[in-house]
């Protein structure tokens, strides 16, 4: 997509959407792994997307990328199991951001503990395309301790994590974790919360947004 | 993308029958085709679009099939399917789908779906088989005509006399003779030409003052009517009272494989439950008995080969033993006189729950109205013992641990009994607690029904609710778990050098059996069968409504697998057991056997938790 005309175009496509049903919009469940938690001097390694259409993930649109990043992936690597090897053929943090912007478009980001993805995400567009625009995500972390602090919880440590937050859904363990796994932990997640709240056809985005 | 990265699902389909059957590539194209949806509770059914049929694959949650009349079809968890039939059939969607519980499912598509069947038969032949047995489970609440589906095949003599075209009728008459048949299969060149009977001989040879030497084929019928091995007995009597018929020889294609008579037809008849217990009302003197009994396992095959329901063949066979029982009884009263007082004929174990199979031993003893004096020991002792000999010699072996009326042991009063049954419930040692549990499927079959509900009674108000007793029921029902771990690699029994095989009575049918006895003692039902004693926990809420159809067919799917594997040993000549060898199995039977099993696994569970927590 063009770059500058195309940020102005990327967020407005995003305002008739607010008010319809979650059936109704294409989200875009979304995971990065980082080499650290500081969004201005760590980097994006990887990113996984899983497109969610009709309150269904497809899985033939999920796409996992590889950036590659300056330095050495260090002490990190025993995280996110990304190796200086794997990220040989990966794309260039310009290359990432342009083809991120292009499979995101017109789609609502979701991810669990969103602010902190979100953050890398801005760093990583404005330097690529020297704007930071102002993008907005489903949190599904948020939107599960906003239903565990309505029930009158105790919020334990911990207990807000993706897969403890799975686990009250009878949603599977997922043994395996990278960028695109945890795409999906957060977009099956999204689900289950949606439907607990009243279903896709009935829950608006609106409801749904920080 | 690389689907491999899809881990967690390439995992979980790469497990699953009939997804592990398929070839890497074609698992992850698979994996990366489907779409994952969550359905909840809240929305009662499952939307299932009419216009877009897909399989469902249940990654969590359960869900109940139901059919247009809201019949129950099938109950489904992790990695069952549903949507299966419309793709295969292209018939609109006509089952619901309730969600019970919570869960992920994913959806593959027609076009992915219908290419995996053309590249894999086992992909294919799995969902073929998973749509015959759903048709078949369509009908599986409502009763079955047994008879009407018996094959001619189980019927039919095997392995057919057969004489070349180019014989005389006096090395027919003479091959008929030593061999003691009514008829002679004639061939030519290795087809079916003709049939020659008895009735033959006579009216085409003899009353036409023709000679021995007479070629076959000018006394033979050409080509006679045949009938095909999975003909019904219904078309087989139809075609012979058409055609005045006596034989008729049974094809395999081209080939005779076998003929039926109306004698077989008639003997068949005599072996369907209502006759056969007539026949043993009717008979005068054991002899009699004995011989009539011998039909016994004929019935048993003829049951199997209906297909009945493996609960409907154990209360149509117990139904049996008890009328030989009364019979014995009645007979011999007649030679004893009569008795001196009131007494009930108490069958326990198989025979008191109503699930008797083949080879069944005795398990029985004798309630007394009171005291005995000399006279009375006397003559129950002889009772006792010409019914119990009486019932080994039809076929009812005698108990190897000697619990039989003929034990003076287990000749007891009320008092007695009550005393007996007591101490059991009142010490609750495992080692006696694990003869004793026969004595809790207790039936009466002879006698004063007053009389034994005074014994039964209060042994039920003994145990309801009595948690030290049931724990250590419980403790010793848990000592033999199902054989799970059979499905990664088989675990066979062993005796001596031989494998055995699993084993469905001790490792199946008993262990639900055990758990079914000790509910219904904690709840004080009186009811000894173990699928009514189920369906009665269902209804008084003590097993939720899941776990009681769950465990109802899993009881049923065991003993069916464990009685069509009898009959699979009978039609072999081989000794009947009560051990399945898994080789023998589909990959379907050894998922759904998996799944009875666990079924079991769970109840075991859920047993443990009940019952012995606080010891």
């Amino acid at each position: 997509m063009a770059k500058d005309a195309g940020l102005k175009g990327y967020q407005h496509a995003l305002m008739p959407v607010i008010n319809k049903p979650l059936v109704e919009v294409e989200l875009l469940a979304i995971d990065l792994e980082m080499t650290g938690l500081n969004a201005s001097f760590d980097q994006i390694l990887s990113i996984g997307v899983v497109p969610i259409r009709q309150g269904q993930l497809i899985l033939s649109e999920a796409q996992h990328k590889l950036v590659q990043i300056e330095g050495s992936v260090g002490q990190s690597a025993t995280i996110h199991g990304i190796l200086d090897t794997h990220l040989d053929a990966a794309l260039t943090p310009e290359q990432a951001m342009a083809w991120f912007l292009s499979v995101s478009e017109g789609k609502v980001l979701v991810a669990h503990h969103a602010p902190l993805d979100l953050a890398f995400l801005q760093s990583g567009l404005q330097a690529c395309l020297g704007e930071k625009p102002r993008l907005l995500a489903i949190d599904t972390l948020l939107l599960e301790k906003q239903r565990l602090l309505r029930q009158q919880e105790h919020l334990q440590e911990g207990s807000l994590r993706l897969g403890r937050s799975r686990a009250r859904y009878g949603l599977p363990v997922y043994a395996a974790h990278n960028a695109l796994i945890d795409a999906l932990a957060c977009g099956e997640l999204l689900l289950a919360q949606v439907a607990a709240m009243g279903g896709a056809t009935k829950v608006k985005i609106a409801e749904l947004l920080p | 993308m690389d689907a491999s990265e899809l881990q967690p699902i390439t995992q979980f389909l790469g497990q699953l029958t009939p997804f592990d059957s398929l070839s890497e590539q074609n698992l992850e194209r698979c994996c990366r085709a489907l779409s994952v949806g969550y359905y909840s509770r809240s929305s009662v059914y499952v939307p299932l679009d009419e216009e877009h049929p897909q399989l469902y694959i249940v990654r969590s949650g359960a869900f109940e099939v139901r059919g247009e009349d809201g019949d129950l079809i099938d109950r489904l968890g992790d990695g069952d399917f549903f949507g299966f039939p419309s793709l295969l059939s292209g018939e609109k969607v006509s089952n619901r789908v309730q969600i019970l519980e919570d869960g992920l499912v994913y959806h593959l598509d027609p076009e992915t779906f219908n290419r995996l069947r053309s590249e894999s038969r086992e992909f294919d032949r799995f969902f073929n088989r998973a749509f015959a047995k759903r048709l078949r489970h369509q009908g599986r609440f409502k009763a079955k005509e047994l008879g009407s589906t018996n094959r001619v095949s189980s019927l039919m003599s095997k392995q057919p006399l057969c004489l070349d075209i180019n014989a005389s009728v006096s090395d027919a008459a003479r091959l008929m003779r030593d061999n003691r048949v009514s008829s002679v299969l004639i061939i030519d060149n290795q087809k079916l030409a003709g049939i020659l009977t008895d009735r033959d001989l006579r009216n085409r040879v003899l009353a036409e003052s023709l000679d021995g030497s007479l070629p076959v084929h000018q006394a033979m019928t050409v080509t006679p009517t045949t009938l095909s091995a999975n003909a019904l007995v219904f078309e087989a009597m139809l075609l012979m009272s058409q055609h005045n018929i006596h034989h008729l020889p049974i094809m395999d294609e081209n080939r005779p494989i076998g003929v039926i008579t109306s004698t077989d037809i008639l003997r068949g008849q005599s072996s369907q439950p209502l006759l056969l217990i007539g026949e043993i009302e009717r008979q005068q003197d054991l002899e009699s008995l004995i011989n009539v009994s011998k039909q016994i396992p004929l019935l048993l095959q003829n049951l199997i080969s209906a297909d009945a329901r493996a609960e409907e063949i154990g209360r149509v066979l117990t139904s049996v033993t008890d009328a030989l029982t009364r019979r014995l009884i009645v007979l011999n009263q007649q030679i004893l006189g009569q008795a001196p007082m009131p007494f009930c004929w108490l069958a326990f174990g198989s025979q008191g729950r109503q699930d008797q199979a083949a080879c069944s031993d005795q398990d029985n003893g004798l309630l007394l109205a009171h005291e005995m004096d000399e006279y009375a020991q006397g003559y129950f002792e002889a009772l006792t013992k010409a019914v119990c000999a009486g019932l080994d010699r039809c076929g009812y072996v005698y108990c190897p641990g000697d619990i039989m009326a003929q034990n003076p042991k287990w000749r007891m009063t009320l008092e007695q009994w009550q005393q007996k049954f007591a101490n059991w419930v009142e010490h609750p040692e495992p080692k006696a607690l694990m003869h004793a549990s026969i004595f809790f499927d207790m039936r009466c079959v002879y006698g004063p029904s007053s009389l034994f509900e005074g014994l039964q009674s209060q042994v039920l108000e003994s145990t309801k609710d009595n948690d030290i007793f049931l724990a250590g029921m419980a403790g010793n029902a848990l000592q033999v778990s199902p054989p799970l771990g059979f499905f990664k690699k088989f675990v066979l029994e062993r005796d001596g050098q031989e494998v055995k095989g699993i084993d469905l009575k001790h490792k199946g049918s008993a262990l639900i059996n055990d758990i079914a006895r000790i509910y219904a003692l904690s709840a004080g039902i009186s009811e000894v069968n173990t699928a009514k004693r189920i369906r009665l926990l269902m209804e008084q809420s003590i097993i939720n409504r899941k776990d009681a159809l769950n465990l109802a067919d899993a009881h049923e799917f065991i003993a069916h697998m464990r009685l069509s594997n009898q009959g699979y040993q009978f039609t072999h000549n081989q000794p009947l057991t009560n051990y399945l060898m898994p080789q023998q199995l589909s990959s379907l039977v050894r998922h759904q056997l998996r799944d009875a099993f666990k079924v079991v696994h769970d109840a075991q569970a859920g047993l443990k938790l009940k019952f012995t927590r606080s010891f």
